[in-house]
C-alpha cells in the first residue's frame, strides 16, 4: 500500500499529462496550469528539508570538532543573517515583513550581502573557468587515440580561426572552422538530440508504467 | 591550525584592512559614504581573491569563503522562494486576512480551495522527517515525477523527435538556389567554389550521413560489427570532430569571463586603471 | 506621416526601394527593402510582395532572384501609370531647390511640404468606393480553448484588380451597449484595488513620522505639516473599510456582468453598435479575432455568445469604403482534441506499443543484446578501487531536478552504486543541489543500501543538501573532492557550465571519473577531463545495463526500433523533398 498509492499517482498524472496536449479545451488548460503552480509551492517545502539538511549536517560537523570544524559555523552564520535580513526589514523608520517593494529586496543588508558576497563570489567562480578550460586544452592535446585527436584538431581548427598570425593559410582555417560549425556539428547535434528525445521519452514511459522505480525507494 | 597559517591570515587579514583604508581615504573627497563603500569593495576584492586561491590549493581563505558562499546562497534562495511563491502565489488564494498581512492583493476564486492540496503534500514531504509516517512524503514525490513524467514524454517526443526528423527533409539532389537539372547539366556548371553546386550538394549529403551514422552509434540492441560496425565507426568521429569544434568554440568565451574579475580588482577596487 | 516620408530628402539620398522614382530592385547591397504598405497606398499590395528579405544567394551572387523580378515585372507595369506625376515631381523638385538656394535654409522644408502636398493631390483615389468583400464567413477558431472567432472572405474585387483602391479590411463587431457598463465596473474595481493599496503603503511610515514628532525627534525627510499626516491617516481609517466594502460589491457586479454577456448579445441590432476589432492590409482574407480567456481582463471573449461580423473594404481615404453582408450568429467554444496534433498522438501511440511489446516479449524470457559499454563496465571497477584504497565515492546528481528525466535516470544508476558501495563496505557521498532531488536520492540510497542487506550502514549524512546556487554548490563540491579525496568521481545528470570546473577538480585530485550527461555543451568537457563519458542517450541506456533487468532492458530495444524508423523515415523524406511530395512532409508538421 505504502508503494502502490504513489506508483499510482505517477501513472495518473503522468498519463493525464500526457493527454492534456491533445486537448486544448480551457478546462484541461486550467487543470495543467494549476498542477504546475502545485509544483513550485511543494517545492519551496522541499526547501525547508533542504536548509534544514544543511543545519543538520553542519552541527554535527561542529559537534564532531575533526578538523575544519570551525568552517561550517561561517555557514550557518551567514544561513542565519541571509535569513533574517531576508525576513526583516526596515522601511521609513518600521520595522517589519518586507521583502518584495517597488524597489526590489527592501532591506539595504539584504542587498549588500547579494552584491557584495554572493555575486563577487559566484563570478569569481564562473571566471575559474577560463584557467579550467585552459588546463583542459592540455589535457586534450595529449591525444591518446584516433578519437581524442579528431577532437583536439577540430578544437585547434575552430580556436585558431581569428587568429591574426596564421599567414596565407589564415582564411582557409577560418573556412573550415566554420564549415565544421555548420556542418558536421548540425548533423552530430541532431543524432544526439535524436537519442536524447529517445531516451527521454522511453524512461518518462517506464516511469509512468512504473517499469522505472528506483526513485521511489523501498519499503 | 598550524601556527604558520595563522601568521598567514594575520598577513593577509592586515592587508586587507590597510587596503579599505586607503581606499576609503582616496574616495572620501568623492563621496560621503566612501569609508563604507571602500569596505564593501574590499570584502568583494577578498572574496575574490579568496576563490581565486584555489588554483593555488586549498587553503583556509577558500575554505571560508566557500562555506559563506553556501550559506548566504541557501539562504538567498529560501527568502527569494518563500516570498515570490508562497507569500506572492499561494497566500493571496488561500486567506484574505494572511495576504493583508503580508500586503498582497488577495486574489479571491472559486476555485482557490484546490490550493490546500500543495500545502497539504507539502506538509507529507516535511512528514520525512518523523519516522513513522516518512512514507507519506512519497507521494508529493509521485505527484512530481508523475506530472513532469508525463510533460517530458510530450515535449521531447514532439521537439526532438518529430521536429528533428521533419527537418532532416531535404532535397539532396535539387536545393535552392540550383535546381537540379540532370548529371549533364551539372558536368556543365561545375565548380568547387565554397558557394557552387557541388559544394551545396556535398554539404546536404554530409549532413544526412552524419545524421544517419550518428544515430546508428547509439544503436544498443546491435552488435556494432561489419558495415553497420563500419557506420557506427563514422557516427563517433562525427561525434568526435562535433565536440571538439564545441569545445574550442567556447574557449575565448570563458577567457573574456576573467577579463571581467581581473577589471573588477584592478578598477574598483585597487583603483590602477579607470 | 507617410507622406512625409516620401519626400525629396529620400530622392536625394537615392531611396533605392522607392517605385515613385522608377528605382524599384533593392541593389545587392541592401539586404533589406523598408519600403511599407502605407507608403503606397495604392499598391499596398504589390509594396508587401517586395517588403522582406532578399534572399541570400541572390545578394552572392550578384544574381537577381527570378521570383522577385517577375514580381517586379509586374509591379513596373503598374508603375507606368505614374510615370506622368514623376515627371511633374522632377521638375517641380528642381525649381524648388532653386529656390532655396535663392531664398534660404528654410527651403527645403518647404519643398518637401510642397512636394508632399503635391503628391497627395496626385496619389488621391477616386471617390467612388471599392467593391466589398464577398463570401465572408465567421467561425469558431479550430483547435484552441475557445475564445477566438476566425474569419475569412473573398477579396474584394477592386483589391490588386479592378479599380485597385483597396487599402486594408476593417474588421467590426456587432457590441452591446451593456459591454460599456460592464468596462466601467472593470475600471472602478481596479482603481479602488489600487487607491486600497496605496493606503496600506503609506499608513505604517506616517505613523511613525507622527510619533517621532510627538517625541521631539523629527525625522529624515519628514514635511512640517503634521496636520496634513494625521488629517491623511485619519480619512485612510476610515476610507479603508469603505474601499474594501466597494471592491466586494464591484466584484459581484463585474461577475454579474459577465455572466450576462451573452443574453446581451441577443439583442442584436438594436442596444449596441459596430465596433472595429482589427485591421488588415490589403491582399489578406483572414482574420482571427483572438480574447483572452482571463474573466477579468478587459480582453476577455466570452464563449457561446453569438456574435455578428462585417468586413470593411477601405481606401487610403476612410471615408471612403464599403462594408460587407452582416455574418453571424457565430460562437466561440474550446475543442476538446487539437487535430493539429495528430502527428505526436500517433508517434505516441506507436512508441508506447513498441515499449510494452519489447517489455512483454523481456519478460518471456527471450535472451536480448546489448552491447557492451565502457563507461558502465568502470563502475563496478571504480567502486572496487575506491574499496581498495580504503577512499569515499562522491556520485554528483548535477543541476538538474526531479522533473528532469536526466535525474531520474542518475537515480536508478544511484540506487545500483548505492547497492554496491554497501556491499563493499565503502562510504559514499552524495552532495545534493535541489531539495527534492536529496529527498529522492536519500530514499534510493537507502533503498540500495537495504537490497544489499545492510540497512544499518545507512545514515543520513551520505545525502546532503548543499545550497540551491549553481556556483557555491561547485565551491563545495570542489571542497569535497580536495579534502576528502574520493577514489571515484560519478557525475549523471544534468550539468551546464560548472562541469568544467567539477571535472577538472577531480582530474587534478586524482580521483577516476565517470561522467554522463544529456546536455549537448558539456559532453566536450567531460570527455576532455573524465576517464569514461556516456554521450546523451547512453546515460538513459545505462539505468538499463546496470540492471540487466529484462523489463529495462525491453524498452532499450524499443528505443533502437525508433531509430531504425527515424532513418526510414528521413530516407523517405528526403525521396519526397525531391520529388517535391509535399503531402509526405505534411503529415509530420505539428501545430503549436
Amino acid at each position: 500500500m505504502r508503494r502502490q498509492i504513489p506508483l499510482a499517482l505517477v501513472m495518473i498524472f503522468g498519463i493525464f499529462m500526457i493527454f492534456q496536449y491533445f486537448v486544448p479545451h480551457e478546462s484541461s488548460e486550467w487543470v495543467y496550469e494549476f498542477l504546475l503552480d502545485w509544483i513550485y509551492i511543494i517545492g519551496i517545502f522541499a526547501l525547508a528539508l533542504g536548509i534544514w539538511s544543511l543545519i543538520r549536517v553542519s552541527v554535527e560537523k561542529i559537534h564532531s570538532r575533526k578538523s575544519g570544524w570551525g568552517y561550517p559555523i561561517i555557514t550557518l552564520a551567514g544561513l542565519f543573517l541571509m535569513i533574517l535580513f531576508g525576513f526583516i526589514g526596515r522601511r521609513d523608520g518600521v520595522w517589519g515583513l518586507y521583502f518584495m517593494t517597488a524597489e526590489g529586496l527592501s532591506n539595504p543588508m539584504f542587498r549588500h550581502f547579494f552584491d557584495y558576497i554572493l555575486i563577487p563570489i559566484q563570478s569569481t567562480m564562473f571566471a575559474l573557468l577560463a584557467f579550467f578550460i585552459a588546463s583542459a586544452a592540455y589535457r586534450a592535446f595529449r591525444a591518446r587515440n584516433i578519437l581524442a585527436s579528431l577532437l583536439l584538431i577540430a578544437a585547434l581548427i575552430v580556436m585558431l580561426r581569428f587568429n591574426p598570425y596564421m599567414g596565407p593559410i589564415g582564411p582557409y582555417v577560418a573556412d573550415t572552422a566554420s564549415w565544421l560549425l555548420n556542418v558536421p556539428n548540425l548533423a552530430a547535434k541532431r543524432a544526439i538530440i535524436i537519442g536524447i528525445g529517445l531516451g527521454i521519452v522511453a524512461t518518462a514511459l517506464k516511469v509512468i508504467l512504473g517499469i522505472e522505480r528506483g526513485y521511489m525507494g523501498k519499503g | 591550525m598550524r601556527r604558520s597559517t595563522y601568521y598567514a591570515v594575520g598577513i593577509v587579514t592586515a592587508l586587507f584592512l590597510l587596503s579599505w583604508l586607503l581606499r576609503g581615504w582616496s574616495l572620501a573627497d568623492e563621496r560621503p559614504d566612501s569609508y563604507l563603500r571602500a569596505f564593501l569593495v574590499t570584502v568583494s576584492a577578498f572574496l575574490t581573491l579568496a576563490i581565486f586561491s584555489f588554483l593555488y590549493k586549498d587553503n583556509p581563505f577558500y575554505k571560508f569563503a566557500e562555506h559563506l558562499f553556501v550559506g548566504v546562497s541557501a539562504a538567498y534562495w529560501m527568502c527569494l522562494g518563500f516570498w515570490s511563491t508562497i507569500v506572492g502565489n499561494l497566500f493571496p488564494r488561500l486567506s484574505e486576512e494572511v495576504s493583508v498581512f503580508f500586503k498582497q492583493p488577495y486574489q479571491p476564486g472559486a476555485y482557490n480551495i484546490f490550493y490546500w492540496t500543495p500545502v497539504i503534500l507539502g506538509l507529507f514531504l516535511l512528514m520525512r522527517l518523523s519516522p513513522k509516517a516518512g512514507w507519506l512524503s512519497r507521494w508529493p514525490l509521485a505527484f512530481i515525477v508523475g506530472t513532469t513524467a508525463g510533460l517530458n514524454f510530450i515535449r521531447y517526443l514532439r521537439s526532438d523527435f518529430i521536429v528533428q526528423v521533419s527537418s532532416t527533409f531535404v532535397p539532396l539532389l535539387g536545393r535552392e538556389p540550383f535546381q537540379w537539372q540532370g548529371i549533364g547539366d551539372f558536368l556543365a556548371n561545375f565548380d568547387l567554389s565554397a558557394t557552387g553546386q557541388f559544394a551545396v550538394l556535398l554539404t546536404n549529403w554530409i549532413i544526412f550521413v552524419g545524421v544517419l551514422c550518428g544515430l546508428i552509434y547509439f544503436f544498443f540492441s546491435r552488435e556494432h560489427t561489419g558495415a553497420f560496425g563500419a557506420a557506427s565507426r563514422i557516427g563517433i568521429w562525427v561525434l568526435m570532430i562535433t565536440f571538439g569544434a564545441s569545445f574550442g568554440y567556447t574557449v575565448m568565451g570563458r577567457i573574456s569571463l576573467l577579463v571581467g574579475r581581473l577589471t573588477f580588482l584592478f578598477r574598483d577596487w585597487l583603483g590602477w586603471i579607470t | 506621416m507617410s507622406s512625409s516620408r516620401l519626400s525629396c530628402k529620400r530622392t536625394k539620398r537615392g531611396c533605392p526601394t522607392s517605385p515613385l522614382f522608377g528605382q524599384v530592385l533593392a541593389p545587392a547591397s541592401s539586404r533589406r527593402c523598408d519600403l511599407t504598405a502605407r507608403e503606397l497606398p495604392r499598391n499596398a499590395k504589390t509594396c508587401r510582395t517586395i517588403v522582406g528579405r532578399v534572399p541570400r544567394e541572390a545578394q552572392r551572387n550578384k544574381k537577381p532572384d527570378i521570383r522577385l523580378d517577375i514580381r517586379l515585372q509586374d509591379f513596373q507595369a503598374r508603375l507606368k501609370t505614374y510615370t506622368r506625376h514623376r515627371i511633374t515631381i522632377r521638375s517641380l523638385t528642381a525649381l524648388l531647390l532653386l529656390l532655396t538656394a535663392l531664398s534660404g535654409s528654410q527651403a527645403q522644408d518647404n519643398a518637401d511640404s510642397v512636394l508632399t502636398s503635391d503628391l497627395e493631390t496626385s496619389l488621391a483615389p477616386a471617390a467612388l468606393p471599392p467593391a466589398p468583400v464577398t463570401e465572408l464567413k465567421a467561425f469558431d477558431s479550430k483547435n484552441d480553448h475557445g475564445h477566438s472567432v476566425t474569419l475569412n472572405w473573398r477579396l474584394s474585387p477592386d483589391d490588386g484588380a479592378g479599380k485597385n483602391i483597396v487599402f486594408a479590411y476593417e474588421v467590426y463587431r456587432w457590441v452591446p451597449f451593456f459591454m460599456d457598463s460592464l468596462k466601467s465596473v472593470r475600471e472602478k474595481l481596479s482603481q479602488t484595488e489600487s487607491a486600497i493599496a496605496e493606503l496600506e503603503v503609506f499608513e505604517p511610515p506616517a505613523k511613525h513620522l507622527l510619533n517621532m514628532h510627538r517625541e521631539g525627534k523629527p525625522g529624515k525627510g519628514f514635511a512640517d505639516s503634521v496636520k496634513f499626516y494625521e488629517d491623511t491617516l485619519a480619512a485612510s481609517k476610515r476610507l479603508l473599510p469603505e474601499y474594501r466594502q466597494q471592491v466586494d460589491r464591484l466584484r459581484d457586479e463585474r461577475d454579474e456582468g459577465i455572466d450576462r454577456i451573452p443574453s446581451a448579445h441577443t439583442s442584436y441590432p438594436s442596444e449596441g453598435e459596430w465596433r472595429k476589432v482589427g485591421t488588415v492590409v490589403a491582399g489578406e482574407s483572414r482574420f482571427e479575432n483572438v480574447g483572452v480567456k482571463d474573466k477579468e481582463s478587459a480582453d476577455y471573449l466570452a464563449d457561446n455568445t453569438p456574435y455578428y461580423y462585417r468586413v470593411d473594404a477601405v481606401t487610403v481615404n476612410p471615408a471612403v469604403r464599403s462594408q460587407s453582408d452582416v455574418v453571424g450568429p457565430v460562437r466561440s467554444s474550446g475543442q476538446w482534441f487539437n487535430t493539429g496534433r495528430v502527428p505526436v498522438f500517433v508517434a505516441v501511440m506507436v512508441f508506447g506499443f513498441l515499449t510494452v511489446y519489447f517489455i512483454t516479449r523481456a519478460k518471456r524470457g527471450i535472451d536480448l543484446y546489448v552491447r557492451p559499454l565502457a563507461g558502465i563496465d568502470a563502475v563496478d571497477d571504480a567502486i572496487g578501487r575506491a574499496t581498495e584504497m580504503g577512499k569515499p565515492i562522491l556520485y554528483v546528481l548535477g543541476l538538474g531536478t526531479a522533473a528532469d528525466i536526466a535525474t531520474i535516470a542518475s537515480f536508478t544508476i544511484l540506487g545500483r552504486v548505492a547497492r554496491r558501495v554497501a556491499e563493499y563496505q565503502t562510504q559514499l557521498i552524495v552532495p545534493c543541489y535541489d531539495p527534492i532531488v536529496m529527498t529522492v536520492a536519500q530514499e534510493t540510497v537507502k533503498a540500495g543500501f537495504s537490497d544489499a542487506g545492510r540497512p544499518e550502514a545507512y545514515n543520513e549524512d551520505i545525502v546532503y543538501f548543499v545550497t540551491q546556487s549553481q556556483f557555491a554548490y561547485v565551491a563545495a563540491v570542489n571542497g569535497v573532492m580536495l579534502r576528502q579525496l574520493p577514489a571515484t568521481n560519478v557525475y549523471m545528470g544534468r550539468f551546464y557550465a560548472e562541469s568544467l570546473i567539477l571535472a577538472e577538480t577531480g582530474a587534478l585530485a586524482g580521483s577516476i571519473q565517470i561522467a554522463g550527461t544529456d546536455e549537448i555543451a558539456q559532453i566536450p568537457f567531460f570527455i576532455v577531463a573524465c576517464d569514461f563519458t556516456l554521450i546523451g542517450e547512453e546515460l538513459y541506456a545505462a539505468s538499463a545495463y546496470l540492471g540487466r533487468e529484462p523489463l529495462l532492458l525491453g524498452s532499450l530495444k524499443a528505443q533502437d526500433y525508433a531509430k531504425a524508423a527515424v532513418i526510414a523515415l528521413a530516407t523517405a523524406g528526403i525521396v519526397a523533398a525531391n520529388l517535391d511530395w509535399t503531402w509526405f512532409t505534411t503529415l509530420f508538421r505539428v501545430s503549436r
